[in-house]
Formats: C-alpha cells, structure tokens, sequence
C-alpha cells in the first residue's frame, strides 16, 4: 500500500517548510523537502551600497544575524583587500560565539525538547496529539524545568552578544576590522560572568538531558543517515598566535578526510526552478533566472555541491572534522553534537576572552573601491555560509549567497542525488501514519533554517495540492 | 483605575512595561481581569521577533504564556506540527483572541510566495491567513518593520511584492516598527490593551508611549551634534551624523531603554542609528554607514 504523507508547516525551524514524503510498507520510499518563503535578497542587494551588505543581510534570519553580518563583512574585507588584526578577529569570533549558543540552547530546549518529553499541556502552546513520549515521569519533569531555565540562559546569551555588539538579533557590532566598538575591562568582566552561568547550564543541564533523550529513543541513533559526507568552512581557526581552536576548512567524502577548497563549489539547478546558461554555475558567477517551467523541477532551493556532491553542513560535521566526536551519523548523533559543540565554543570562547587587550580600537575610515569582487566563507551555527560580492562603480553589482539550509534542505542536483536532509529521511520506518513524528525529528536534527535558505530571487508559482491518500 | 495620562517622559521610562505587567498580575490575581486569547502569525519575515520576545525579561515569555495570555499559536514555538498545526489555528477561528503578526504579506502571485502551511490539502499563504484572521480579531499587533509597512521584505526591487499588515486590513493596526521588535514595545502594548484597552496612538498608529520621542533629542552625545563635532570613523564617542546616524528622523525609545536586558544600544555600541524604527526603513534610512557625506537633516 502506497500512502503520501505531507507535513505543512513543519514547526520549530525558522522559516516555512514542507516535507512530502510517499511510504511503501511503513517506509519511505521517496520524498521531497520545499522551502515555501520567498524575499530575493540577492535581487534586494543590487545597487546598495556596499557596507550596508552587513546590516541588511542580517535580516535574512532573525535567529542568525550575526553569522550574516560576518559572513558580509569577510566578504567586503577580502573585496577591499583588508586583513582583521587579531584583536579584531578575537571580539568579533567572541559575537560570533555568542550567536552559537544562543541558537544551540534554543534549538535544543524550545526545538528539540518538544519532539521528545511531554510539556505541560495546560499551556495551548505545548498540546500535541502524538504518543511516543518515551521519558519517566520524574526525568520528563526535570528536562520540563530546564525547558523554562532554557529561557533565560539563552536570553543571557544574547545579552553578551548585546555588550559588544549594541543589540541582538541584528547585532550593530560586526564590521569590517572586528567590531565598532572597544572591549573594555567593565565589558569583559561581564561576559566573563554571563558566560561562566552558561557553561554551567550546558555542563550541569544541557549535556545530560540530551544523554537522557538518548537513552530512550536509541533507534534515533539507527535512522536519518543521509549521505555521510560531511563540509566545513572552518571557524575560530587559523589564528597567528592561538592557532586553530576548533575546526578548519575540510571535508569528508566515504571515510576520507581531506582539505577544502573554496573553487570547487557549484549550484546545480535541474531540479530547482531556475535557468541560466548551464545548469552549474559558480558562486562567482552570474546568478541564475527564475523559470517555472522545467516539468522535473520542485523547489526553490538550489542544490549546493562539492565536487559535485551533496554534503552535510552543521555541528555534527564540524564536531566530527575536528575529532571532537565520532559516535555516528544519525538523527541522535547530530543532537548530541549540537550540545557537545556549545560546550566547545564556549570553551574556545573563554580562551579568546582571556587574550583580549582592553580598549584597543579597530576602526578605520575605509573607502569602498570602484570595482572589487570578495567571498566571506565561515561555519557558522547550522553550517557552513558563503557570501560572495561584485563592487562596480562603488555599489553592490552581485550579491550571492550560499547557506547552511541550502547545503542540507537542497532539492536534487543535476545527477539526480537527493539533497541531504532529503536522503536522511529515506527508509525512514513510521510507526502512526496519523503521527509521523519520525519525520520531523529527522528534519529537526539539521537545525533548518528556510528564511536562510530560499532568500533567493525566483518568480512565483502555484504549489501543488496533495493530501493524504490511501 | 487610574486613567490619567502622566507625562511622556515618565511614561517612556524603562518601567513602563513592567509596571503594566505588575497592574496585568493584580487585576489576574484579583478576578477582574481574563486572559485573553493570543495568536502569534509569523508572516514574510526573518522571524526576528518571536526570537527578540524570548529576550523579553520582566515581564519574560514564560510569564506571557503562563499568566498573561492563552498563546494559541506560533510557528516557531508550537509542540504540534503539520495538519494537527493547523488545526490548533484553525480551531481559534470564530472565538474572541487578539492577533500579534511579524512579518510583511506577499501578494505576489497570489500571495503564493509565502505559504504558511496547509488546511484540508490547500495551501494557506501569509494573505489568506491574514485576511481570515486580521479582520475578526479584537485587536492586531503589527510587531516589526515587515509587519508595519513591509520593512526589509519589501526593500526595492521587492520581488515578493511584500506590503506591511494595513494594506490588507480594512481595521485598525497597532503598529510596533523596529528591526526587530523590541519585548517592552509589545508587552506593554499588550498589557495596556488587557488593562485598558488600545493604549493612546500617535498619528500612524504607534503607541505614543514609545515612540513619542525623536532619539535624537535624548540621544547622550546630543551635545556634540550641537558644538559640531563629528566622529569621522566608527568606534569614535563623538556625535555620529555624519557617518549617516538616523536618530534625527527616528521616533523611538532606544536611549532610555537600551536592548537584552537593558545593557546597550547601538549608538553606545559606537554605530549610527539606522533607522530600523522608523517608516520607510530600510530604503529611505540608507546609506546606513557612510564615509563621504556633508548630509543635512531631512525630515
């Protein structure tokens, strides 16, 4: 018997997403994954200029600004020729670091959590019809408690963000050089402070709740796969006096490690609705049109590839890259790498706090060249993102983005390979067809985010209408 | 009750939330005063706001859908997921609730840019979700500069032809403009309307008890803007309007209250104000930083 199963919205990731999904005997057999938001940033940015790339990127992602304002601002410094000293590099990964655990605890309390331990349902907010709340009582209580403590950590992350960057989300800090402002010893000793609190929470809570998750859904250690091939574009690395802290820019293709490179990323489009000269193109390159009628054609995301290859993107790539963690490949697996990895950055985090010198300045009055092309690469909290910029008679001429969600959530690419999340979800078994809770716990392991990953220009069309059948 | 009016000044101050948020709790703990139902539609939009509410303290979310207010539905935060979703929105439909929205609607093809999940096999877009639940609801809560009148979503070339909430509704829209929202703005907003009703509005719709004020005129280096020295780079503690500061033209708070947890704002972060608060941003607020300017004041 073939069922389809549609899931619309697909709650808890930033952003609007659909999974359609067809099941031969309770598994899953083939399925598609839509982004169902469009704005057209790259369009929106043509003509600006270009130091506003850093603040109007980030109003791509409400829950990932900074990431954009670094990625932007890599971007214009690599255009305008400009090496960040290390005093501006260390305040800036500090922002950056702030960003990683304020979306960590969040996607793992207020995203996460709700998949796995039953919430009060008093509250409207928490009903939820499905039955595979697996906890005991008392364990499923004390992980409801540190739901709500979430709150307020995650808030405090955001409020050192705050300190050094003016506010959060869309910090006012990130720019080229580092930061605007100076840290000074009063702003120091604060994030020293709000960081240590956090530390805790992620030593004393955080890790061992997602230990206790694990424990009673270990089949989640044996689904959602997808390829294993694993990219980063490295991050807190290659610093001249500290050296790398966490991850440098490799990949991992069938159990090989090897170093990236940047030349070898294209887009692919048989499958997306788009047309350009050919159906590959680069980053570096004209952008792609929008055309709605390509019959084999899906969805508005892009297909990303490495040397013609999908790849995961994310904590779990970078944790295994670095030899932090390599239990597996797995729904479970990327969860607990999330957490894992809040605990590394906020270690890498200490480090760099430690070796910053009170009240340097890192500003200087910049002029934007008339002509210019750079490319701002950075992991960032879902994955690696790219930025790349065309300057012609001063202004922003091209602007093309490549994110973390367009690496995972991609659509087929030219050689018909699924996207990644799309191949995590297959031979998925589902137990309650009227509850396909696998699905989006699957989804909810890479940490999606659609805002990010159909910001893209691409004209409209009607979404098919497809229910549940027999 | 007391309803009159102190001045803007003493009801601008970091309090006023807070101080709303205590009445809220009085009137709860007293009987007299019934939760409300609250509906959260996250629109075209980066969903900046719902995540700039969780940096909400005093009152902080947990207390906004534990005391204050039956939150029904939010797409980043709901435990369901899919039809089940829906349903929940949908069941909301035909009783009393007030409407929070972030996000701009895109009319393009039919609003098909922005579909925010499906209702008996059909796709639901951000313009049908609007216009079903805009016009019943007690009172709409535009939170955001998408949601006021389209923001960055509806930046030039706008290719999801994106417009702000009251071009679709036919009603009054309480507008809370900003990139993102700031929590105080909408949980006080909220709390007046529980307590009192719709809190006093200024000509376009915005509570006068925050926006009632230019930055400018409470900006901390107004002095230097008045002696005439300029900060010629960013990171400089002089005054900022030569490298393109907005606060000029900005009506809004942000000097007396600051951001997460009231510890900085971004002209004390050494950037200018961009504008995020006011209409037009962001088009009409740009250049945001700029090098080469001997600019004037335009309102």
């Amino acid at each position: 018997m073939t069922k389809r199963i549609v899931i619309n919205p697909v709650t808890r990731i930033s952003g609007f997403m659909e999974i359609d999904a067809t099941i031969d005997n309770n598994a899953v057999t083939d399925v598609k994954t839509e982004g169902l938001l469009f704005r057209g940033f790259e369009k929106m940015l043509e003509g600006r200029n270009p130091f506003d790339a850093v603040y109007f990127t980030q109003r791509i992602c409400g829950i990932c600004s900074t990431a954009h304002s670094v990625a932007a601002t890599m971007a214009l410094e690599s255009a305008m020729g400009i090496v960040p000293g290390e005093q501006g590099r260390y305040l800036r990964d500090i922002l950056h670091g702030c960003e990683f655990l304020q979306n960590h605890i969040r996607h793992f309390y207020q995203y996460t959590i709700p998949d796995f331990v039953r919430l009060p349902d008093k509250y409207p907010l928490y009903v939820t019809e499905h039955n595979d709340f697996r906890l005991p009582e008392g364990k499923n209580e004390n992980i409801v408690k540190n739901y709500f403590l979430s709150l307020d950590i995650s808030r405090s992350a955001h409020e050192m963000l705050a300190v050094l960057g003016g506010k959060a989300p869309h910090n006012h800090g990130v720019f080229i050089g580092g930061i605007t402002t100076q840290a000074t010893t009063d702003k120091i000793i604060k994030i020293k402070s709000i960081l240590l609190s956090i530390r805790q929470f992620i030593e004393n809570r955080m890790i061992p709740d997602a230990y206790t998750i694990a424990g009673y859904y270990k089949d989640y250690f044996k689904n959602g796969r997808g390829y294993g091939n694993l990219l980063s574009y490295g991050c807190f690395n290659k610093y001249t006096e500290l050296g790398t802290l966490y991850v440098d820019p490799l990949v991992y293709t069938q159990g090989n490690i090897s170093v990236f490179n940047p030349d070898e990323i294209t887009q692919e489009i048989d499958y997306s609705w788009y047309k350009s000269q050919t159906n590959e193109y680069k980053p570096t390159g004209a952008t792609a049109e929008a055309d709605m009628d390509k019959s084999k054609a899906y969805s508005w995301v892009k297909a990303p590839r490495y040397r013609g290859i999908p790849y995961e993107v994310g904590p779990l790539a970078r944790q295994w890259l670095s030899g932090e963690y390599r239990n597996g490949i797995s729904t479970m697996d990327r969860t607990i790498a999330r957490v894992l990895e809040a605990r590394k950055i906020a270690e890498v985090m200490g480090i760099l706090i430690e070796n910053l010198i009170p009240g340097v300045s890192v500003q200087k009055q910049y002029t934007i060249p008339d002509a210019s092309e750079g490319a701002g690469l950075i992991d960032t909290t879902r994955g690696a993102l790219g930025h790349w910029l065309k300057i012609e008679n001063g202004n922003i001429s091209r602007y093309q983005l490549i994110t973390p969600s367009g690496w995972n959530l991609s659509a087929r690419g030219n050689n018909n390979l699924r996207g990644t999340a799309e191949q995590a979800l297959m031979n998925t078994k589902i137990t309650d067809f009227d509850n396909p809770v696998e699905l989006g716990r699957i989804i909810r392991s890479f940490d999606p985010c659609v805002s990010c990953a159909t910001h893209v220009y691409s004209m409209g069309k009607c979404v098919k209408t497809i229910q549940v059948m027999p | 009750m007391n309803k009159t009016k102190p001045c803007p000044e003493y009801t601008a101050r970091l309090e006023t939330a807070r101080e709303l948020l205590n009445r809220v709790r009085e009137e709860i703990n007293k009987g007299k005063l019934i939760r409300q139902n609250l509906v959260w539609l996250e629109l075209t939009g980066c969903s900046g706001n719902i995540i700039s509410l969780l940096n909400g303290s005093n009152p902080d979310f947990k207390y906004l859908i534990s005391q204050m207010t039956n939150f029904m539905y939010d797409n980043s935060l709901m435990a369901a997921e899919g039809e089940k979703a829906m349903e929940q929105l949908m069941g909301i439909y035909g009783k009393e609730y007030i409407l929070a929205v972030e996000g701009a609607v895109a009319t393009k093809n039919n609003g098909m840019y922005n579909i925010i999940g499906r209702w008996k096999g059909k796709p639901v877009t951000a313009l049908n979700v609007i216009k079903m639940f805009g016009e019943k609801a007690s009172h709409v809560i535009a939170l955001g500069a998408c949601a006021s009148h389209g923001g960055v979503s509806a930046a030039k070339p706008n290719p999801s032809d994106s417009v702000g909430v009251q071009s679709i509704l036919k009603r009054k829209v309480i507008k809370l403009p900003g990139c993102p929202c700031h929590p105080d703005w909408f949980m006080g907003t909220l709390a007046h309307i529980l307590l009192y009703g719709e809190p006093e509005l200024d000509n376009k719709d915005r509570p006068v008890l925050f926006y009632s004020t230019l930055i400018h005129d409470r900006c901390p280096r107004r002095s230097y803007f008045d002696k005439g020295i300029f900060a010629q780079k960013l990171g400089e503690k002089t005054c900022m309007f030569k490298l393109g500061c907005r606060g000029p033209v900005t009506y809004i708070d942000c000097p007396i209250r600051k951001w997460n947890q009231y510890v900085n704002w971004p002209i004390e972060d050494d950037t200018p104000c961009i504008g995020c608060a006011q209409f037009g941003f962001p088009d009409k607020m740009e250049p945001f930083i700029t090098y080469n300017t001997t600019r004037e004041v335009k309102e």
